[in-house]
């Protein structure tokens, strides 16, 4: 009798400790619905010109009655209080992309390049005074990620015109954007800064300025201090 | 022997796999009439997107500029007549977003200094009966 409830001590254990060694990694890996609905959330981000597009080639090739649902329902997909099916993943992801015209399969792209491209996050603490050695090479670092930048391989699998020749042409066209994007915003940041600066210098002493540099593919999260000459 | 050699040498093939430019062009060759003239013209307009946005953020910079000014003196205000305030501001500027916290608190300061005083004042005490 103690053999057994031994036993059954024993396997309780194994389960306990197994479903917390398990756990965690379940807890990572998405459904495929999740994915899908993830996939057509980004599809979602497109801007106001391009979503009409989109929506207006649904219509054409799915008829008026699926546009209209897609119309009405689309801002809870987007905010996934309700998850597209996969009859909506496929034609709004596998299905119209083979029929759209260049431009919007490249804001498409585009979408896609920012949500599931790795992004550059960094936190750093400059001053006004030194603030363009600490940020230049980071930007150039986001710059070259935006270059080198590519789809993760699962994706690609699944989304099979991402191999396609155009659209290979318009993933080099927006990494070149892309890397012009974060190079402007290096010259914008002149200006930027030259604005912290006289804020710092009239606001009274207790100021704290910090900065979030948005860039295509990273961010820079930035803690400003006064000048040296300042103390 | 010279047959030997010749399957040695490479004959112009390179060791190392293609490249991502070597994919690009080899893309680009492959595009129609038709897909080529939709590149050209979506490379113009990225390059019009790219200088309005330009643009956009130059304003953006602008109009931050002038809300940091009326933040100055809005505390510098503040400075002179209240005793603790604080003020939080977030700019929407060309290139992000700049956050300001300006606060002031003399009560606090009071109350820190008054609390240095009495731990002072205690550890005299303390020094002094000790070596009594």
């Amino acid at each position: 009798m103690s053999y057994i409830l031994l036993l059954i001590l024993a396997s309780l254990f194994c389960v306990f400790y197994l479903r917390h060694r398990v756990a965690p990694a379940n807890k990572k890996r998405l459904t495929r619905s999740q994915e899908n609905a993830n996939l057509v959330k980004v599809l979602l981000e497109l801007d106001a010109d391009a979503l009409a597009d989109l929506f207006k080639l649904y219509r054409d090739q799915f008829g008026e009655s699926a546009a209209r649902y897609a119309r009405n329902t689309y801002r809870k997909w987007k905010s996934g209080d309700v998850r597209p099916n996969k009859q909506t993943f496929q034609r709004l992801l596998i299905n119209l992309p083979r029929v759209m015209n260049f431009g919007l399969k490249c804001e498409v792209l585009r979408e896609l390049r920012e949500a599931y491209c790795p992004r550059g996050e960094y936190d750093v603490t400059v001053s006004v005074d030194d603030w363009k050695s600490t940020l230049t090479p980071l930007v150039e670092e986001i710059v070259e990620r935006a270059t080198t930048a590519e789809l993760p391989q699962s994706l690609q699998r699944r989304l099979t015109w991402l191999a396609e020749d155009d659209v290979t042409a318009a993933n080099a066209l927006l990494a070149e954007s892309q890397a012009r994007e974060s190079r402007n915003a290096m010259t914008l940041l002149e200006k930027e800064f030259s604005n912290i600066e006289g804020l710092l210098d009239n606001a009274p002493r207790n100021t704290r300025v910090s900065h979030v540099l948005k860039l295509p593919l990273g961010s820079i999260n930035v803690q400003i201090k006064r000048g040296s000459e300042d103390g | 022997m010279d047959d030997e050699n010749d399957e040695l040498v490479p004959q112009k093939q390179s060791l190392f796999p293609l490249t991502a430019d070597d994919i690009v062009d080899n893309a680009l060759q492959s595009l129609d009439e038709q897909q080529a003239r939709e590149v050209t013209k979506k490379a113009a307009d990225e390059v019009v997107r790219i200088a309005v946005e330009k643009r956009k953020g130059e304003y953006r910079s602008d109009r931050a500029q002038d809300e940091m000014r009326n933040l100055i003196n809005n505390a510098n205000l503040l400075d002179e007549k209240v005793g603790d305030y604080k003020i939080n501001s977030t700019f929407e500027t060309a290139t992000g977003t700049t956050t300001v916290e300006i606060k002031k608190s003399k009560t606090n300061t009071t109350l820190i200094i008054l609390g240095a005083v009495l731990i002072l004042l205690l550890l005299t005490l303390f020094f002094l009966l000790v070596k009594w």
